[in-house]
């Protein structure tokens, strides 16, 4: 594979460079997200869990023009089994399950995306700077980052989504995103100590470069399949306490999520009267949306640098 | 009949996704019981594919794609895995260049042999205890050894270990794979001799990989000398020494001298014969005619990825210097680096152990324009002077200074400018460039940082450095990536991005011990006469006396911390005083003594 390279000279120089001489990587970045893209599909077990994710994707995107009712609409009769018309049927206050389900997507993508995605931006930029820095510097993040390790997550998640009260998805994505950057950062710290005393680095110095410039230009391209792996992580992560917090009603339970279904069809026993579907359908996406992302996490493995591996002595 | 006899045997890589490599091509040869021979070529040449094939270890994506290899009358090419394990016990056993490492940590050295006795069930539980003593015993280790573990002995007495753990089989093909590339020069010198004496009184088979050929010619009895998957010459030791039949061989050879010799030259560097350092005249200069890199290695049809396809002369006549790499010479103040009573105590953190004093009370000054070596075995402590004048670490006394810089002492903000006039040359070029940065990024980013160099200028800049180390065409060297280049040329990158900030001098710690023969002249050519041509002086760090002959002027002997000789290169090595130089020395090997430096 070529590769995913991310960094272009600085763009005084991008100017001058003669276009068509490149026979290496190019520049493009859509050109390495397809390169990315490639690579994790040609792994059987990632390709199902792109597929999957695909198919939620789609699913919260489209989901005015697929779902069969709007998600809040309550004209219907109540607690009704499957039909034609509502094929998984109604809840107790009278809506569409199927269209719930269908919209209820669009929250747990959503907050995955986006909690994934902060909680990975922080633990990077903590990690590897945790990583780089030697000193009293390094003991203060290594105290404060043990510190979110060893408190339980969920509880700390309750009481702050408990004082914060019904502050919607915002909210929980905050609280996510606050629990769950610290096994990320630990991990991304862990191999910038290895990087740090690789030749590269030490060259770096040598070649002027400013501290910062080091970790990000020179080390953090050089740990994009970890970054990647940890941002799955994340996401499946903020996928689950999303549901668990709206479950449990600690979220704002009028927004149509899979959570505030489970929650909805706990509070009205939906199993007493007969009605699984209510339980078993936002139950079974949250574990598929959380499986598609675990599956892809085994083709990352595979964007890991072949060429960091050249790096060995022969 | 022969032990072995490997008959049209090929080997080729077929890795997932791409073309399938042919790594040894048609190869035949038997070997009789009690041979020592020596399989020797350069990196990529396919030795090690052809010993893991001879002990049943290739792996996939290696696969025997053809031939046969009898082993004592059976085919062991197609051999399943099971009918292989029973096979090692009196068979063929394999120590790996890195089978010091190949060591479990966490259990001791004597659950590793009886690991190997209970899983072939040919020593009796009793007389374990003996057996595991009396193996050590030929390694030369005392039977304490027995109750360490890996993490407390040193990569001499590990090496050592894994010898005795493939003789525990009582193997009668043994095949070292460059047992001693990973170990200090010293050590390997012991190491090798237990291994021939082993051979002698044991009388197993044994075939030496390596990439030395001076080393195996001392140590066995018959070469194949391998290139480009093919066994281009198979001759008695003796008989190749006198007479090389293949230009290969003869390229090969032609790279060793005595460094003790009066005049020593090998191709493409010129002796140093009354060559001073220390001013730039061009009229000097002498010009490295022939290309650096040994013309007609081989047949053109067969020219390898390992031998460098674009080096071109390192001939670097004043005159052709583009401008602004001659800037350099306008330079009025020219500063020395001097060192003054420079000690430096590491303080061990654990245990209460006693702190370990690397660098001991050494003084010496690097005059501008001057080449001097510093040469010592390993923990000698010449890569942490190296680290003390690039003030990457501070000495425990004494100081350093650089014109009116002050290196002891030095102040993080100071560094870059301190970094402008003294660069390094790392060792090992596969770890010094990012292999993710183009060679362009790479060489840029120092010229913006040093210079006031923008846009244009700055690539201009680039491409001439590019054109300095002679990778030609530069447009298309600037725009390749590290790993689509080969060692030599990487290691031009190396020296490219020292010479980026224009410095005045350039530290090159063991610059081409990672390098394949062939190429270590080219890159010594060219930094000897880049120094010349550029004025910039040079601090040459290595365990290699030979390369110090040939590039420095000056020598330090470093032993333990502390300088024990010191003098103009071509004195000391002739004529050197103290013992552990002459150890230095002695743990060359020679093929001959003398002969080859005329041939």
């Amino acid at each position: 594979m070529t590769p995913t390279r991310t960094i272009v000279p600085p763009t005084s120089v991008v100017k001058t460079m003669s276009p068509g001489t490149h026979d290496g990587g190019g520049a493009n970045p859509l050109l390495v997200v397809w390169r990315a893209f490639a690579t994790i599909w040609s792994v059987p077990k990632a390709r199902i869990g792109l597929a999957l994710l695909g198919f939620f994707v789609i699913l919260a995107v489209f989901a005015p023009l697929l779902a069969p009712y709007a998600a809040t609409d309550n004209t219907f009769g109540r607690s009704e089994d499957m039909s034609p018309a509502h094929w998984l049927g109604t809840t107790a206050a009278g809506q569409d399950v199927l269209s719930q389900i269908i919209y209820g997507a669009r929250v747990s993508v959503f907050v995955g995306f986006v909690a994934g995605l902060l909680s990975t931006i922080i633990a990077v930029l903590i990690g590897l700077s945790w990583g780089y820095l030697r000193g009293p510097a390094g003991e203060v993040i290594n105290f404060i980052v043990n510190l979110f390790l060893v408190i339980p997550a969920l509880p700390l998640m309750i009481v702050i989504a408990a004082y914060l009260q019904n502050g919607g998805i915002g909210m929980i994505v905050l609280v996510v995103v606050i629990t769950g950057w610290a096994w990320g950062a630990r991990v991304l710290r862990s191999q910038t100590q290895s990087l740090r005393s690789r030749d590269f680095v030490t060259a770096a110095i040598f070649s002027g470069e400013s501290p910062s410039r080091i970790v990000f230009r020179e080390i953090l391209p050089n740990m994009t399949s970890l970054i990647v792996g940890s941002f799955f992580g994340a996401s499946t992560a903020a996928i689950l306490a999303e549901a668990g917090l709206e479950f449990l009603g600690l979220g704002d339970s009028t927004t149509v999520s899979w959570g505030t279904m489970l929650f909805w069809a706990q509070n009205s026993n939906a199993l007493l009267t007969g009605q699984w579907v209510l339980l078993f359908a936002p139950g079974l996406c949250i574990s598929l949306l959380a499986t598609s992302m675990s599956l892809i996490n085994f083709g990352v493995d595979g964007l890991s640098n072949p060429r960091l591996r050249e790096g060995a002595k022969r | 009949m022969s032990l072995v006899s490997v008959q049209g045997m090929s080997v080729v890589y077929e890795p997932k996704g791409a073309l399938p490599v042919p790594a040894v091509r048609n190869v035949s040869f038997d070997l009789e019981q009690g041979d020592f021979v020596g399989l020797v070529g350069e990196s990529g040449s396919g030795k090690s594919t052809l010993g893991f094939a001879l002990t049943g270890l290739s792996k996939p994506p290696a696969r025997v794609s053809a031939g046969s290899i009898f082993f004592d009358g059976v085919d062991i090419a197609g051999m399943t895995p099971s009918q292989l394990r029973v096979q090692r016990h009196g068979g063929f056993a394999m120590v790996l260049q890195s089978g010091m490492n190949a060591l479990n940590p966490v259990r001791s050295i004597r659950d590793h042999f009886f690991d190997i006795f209970a899983a072939h069930g040919h020593v009796s539980k009793r007389d374990r205890e003996a057996r595991a003593v009396e193996l050590v015993g030929k390694v030369e280790l005392p039977a304490s050894v027995l109750d360490r573990f890996s993490g407390e002995l040193s990569g001499g007495m590990r090496q050592r270990v894994s010898i005795a753990l493939a003789l525990s089989l009582e193997p009668r093909l043994m095949v070292f794979d460059e047992p001693t590339t990973a170990l200090d020069v010293l050590v390997q010198h012991a190491v090798m001799d237990t291994i021939r004496e082993l051979q002698r009184s044991e009388k197993f088979t044994a075939v030496l990989i390596s990439h030395d050929l001076g080393m195996v010619l001392e140590v066995t009895e018959r070469v194949m000398v391998m290139h480009d998957g093919l066994i281009v010459e198979d001759a008695l030791a003796a008989e190749i020494l006198a007479a090389p039949q293949h230009p290969y061989t003869r390229m090969l050879l032609s790279h060793y001298g005595d460094p003790r010799a009066a005049v020593v030259e090998v191709p493409g560097l010129a002796a140093r014969g009354g060559r001073r350092a220390a001013v730039v005249e061009p009229v000097e200069t002498p010009s490295v005619v022939e290309p650096v890199e040994t013309p007609a290695v081989v047949e053109p049809v067969e020219t390898p990825a390992v031998v460098e396809p674009v080096e071109t002369p390192v001939e670097t006549p004043v005159e052709t210097h583009p401008p602004a790499v001659r800037k350099r010479e306008g330079r009025a103040a020219r500063e020395a680096i001097v060192v003054t009573n420079v000690s430096k105590i590491y303080q061990r953190p654990s245990r209460g152990e006693q702190p370990v004093c690397a660098v001991n009370n050494v003084s010496f000054t690097l005059e501008p324009g001057a080449s001097m070596a510093l040469v010592g075995a390993s923990g000698s402590g010449k890569s942490t002077i190296a680290k003390l004048i690039t003030g990457v670490e501070r000495p425990t006394s004494g100081s350093i200074t650089f014109g009116d810089l002050q290196i002891d002492t030095i102040k993080r903000r100071q560094l870059k400018r301190l970094h402008t006039e003294v660069q390094m040359v790392f060792q090992d070029p596969y770890a010094a460039l990012n292999p993710l940065h183009t060679v362009e990024y790479i060489l840029t980013r120092p010229i913006l940082n040093f210079s006031k160099l923008r846009g244009r200028a700055a690539r201009h800049r680039m491409l001439e450095l590019l054109e300095t180390v002679g990778l030609t065409p530069v447009e298309q060297f600037a725009a390749r990536l590290p790993h689509q280049l080969s060692g030599g040329q990487r290691q031009r990158v190396v020296i490219a991005r020292a010479l980026a900030s224009d410095p005045q001098v350039i530290i090159a710690d063991e610059p081409v011990s990672m390098l394949d023969v062939s190429l270590r002249a080219g890159v010594l050519a060219l930094l000897d006469s880049l120094r010349e041509t550029w004025g910039v002086s040079m601090l040459y760090i290595t365990h290699d006396l030979l390369s110090a002959r040939l590039v420095t002027d000056q020598i330090m002997v470093l032993n333990s911390g502390a300088v024990v000789e010191e003098g103009a290169t071509a004195d000391v090595l002739q004529n050197p005083q103290d013992e552990y130089t002459i150890r230095l020395l002695e743990a060359i090997p020679h093929p001959t003594v003398g002969g080859l430096v005329d041939s």
